[in-house]
């Protein structure tokens, strides 16, 4: 028998079948309707409107985790790792509808509620620091960058994060 | 001209943070998709795959035609999720489309998504548009797989140009050492 040579390459090439199970089989160009493409762009669009109280509804949660931290500090850790899940879930998408200031305060957020020893005073106090900017982003309507008034709210938030962080 | 009928398609998408989820699932369906399968993060994505393989029957499903996910999920992410799709032995289907959603945007990280044999990457924020030319490019240009000693996937080339000077690339499907499967 022949010595066969390693295989140095390999390509796969299959049939397209998801054109067939999509297209079928009639010539011609394919397209998705115009009609679905706007209606799901209004679904998108509904769903963006409904978005302000969706975070508000989240930031009353976190206001929940952190009087929990308040009144139980045995239990700060727990909350902290609630508070932590809850800002990983808003900072992915406030820049998808058009509150990029909520993407930056829910990471600052989730970077310093990451698990942690200790949780002091101090950064309970912190946490409502930003739970603060968040509710004015969301009751201002602070969309975009926010101009004057998002430059204030980070710079409001950064000096917190000064203060509090000298344990 | 005609409209492309999604209703047989089965989409597996995972997505962790329970409003984009609805808003993905909600965007499908309004454009056709017949079944879209939601899960939490790409370990959720990997069990129900398994079980796609092992259980089709209960699952209600035999194939998953294009797998849409997050890259930045907990505890298992979508580079992870990618990972397991394209190399795993239990994978049901290495070869899926395998569409990326992500606000990491940095060449870098395309890059390395891209070597992990991603199929199409979708920007954060996206818009319906942007959706729908994903799905077109996945079904109107399907690229090749590559199989190499240290990658798996389509074919990272996607254009083809003409090129006036002589042919030196060292392989051509001829060559010893190139073997082509079809399907």
């Amino acid at each position: 028998m022949a010595e066969k040579k390693p295989v140095i390459v390999r390509f796969y090439r299959f049939k397209n079948r998801l054109k067939e199970k999509t297209a079928g089989l009639a010539p011609g160009k394919v397209t998705i309707s115009p009609e679905a493409l706007e209606a799901a762009e209004e679904a998108l669009h509904k769903m963006a409107e409904d978005y302000p109280d969706w975070v508000s509804g989240l930031i009353v949660k976190l206001q929940e985790q952190h009087g929990r931290c308040v009144d139980t500090p045995e239990k700060r850790r727990d909350c902290f790792e609630e508070i932590n899940r809850i800002a990983h879930d808003m900072k992915g998408q406030g820049g998808t509808f058009g509150y990029p200031l909520i993407t930056t305060v829910s990471d600052s957020l989730y970077g310093f509620t990451q698990s942690r020893e200790e949780i002091s005073d101090n950064q309970v106090e912190l946490v409502k620091a930003h739970l603060d900017a968040m509710r004015a982003v969301i009751r201002g309507r602070v969309s975009g960058s926010g101009g004057d008034i998002g430059q204030k709210l980070i710079e409001g938030l950064n000096q917190a994060i000064l203060k509090y962080s000298k344990k | 001209m005609s409209d492309y009928d999604f209703d047989r398609l089965n989409v597996l998408l995972a997505e962790d943070s329970p409003f984009i989820r609805s808003l993905l699932v909600n965007s499908l369906k309004v454009l056709g998709v017949g079944n879209v399968y939601a899960v939490e993060h790409g370990g959720d994505a990997i069990h129900f795959l398994q079980r796609v393989k092992n259980e089709p029957m209960r699952v209600g499903v035999q194939q998953i035609d294009i797998v849409i996910s997050n890259w930045d999920m907990h505890p298992v992410d979508g580079m992870m999720f990618l990972r397991w799709v394209r190399r795993h032995k239990d994978s049901p289907d290495r070869f899926v489309p395998f569409m990326m959603i992500t606000s990491y945007t940095e060449p870098e990280r395309v890059l390395q998504a891209r070597e992990m044999g991603v199929t199409e990457m979708l920007a954060k924020p996206f818009t319906i548009k942007n959706i729908g030319e994903k799905l077109i490019s996945i079904i109107e240009r399907p690229r090749q797989f590559v199989h190499t000693k240290d990658f798996f996937g389509p074919d990272r080339r996607r254009q083809k140009l003409d090129h006036d000077g002589p042919e030196r690339r060292v392989l051509t499907d001829k060559s010893e050492g190139v073997e082509i499967i079809r399907g």
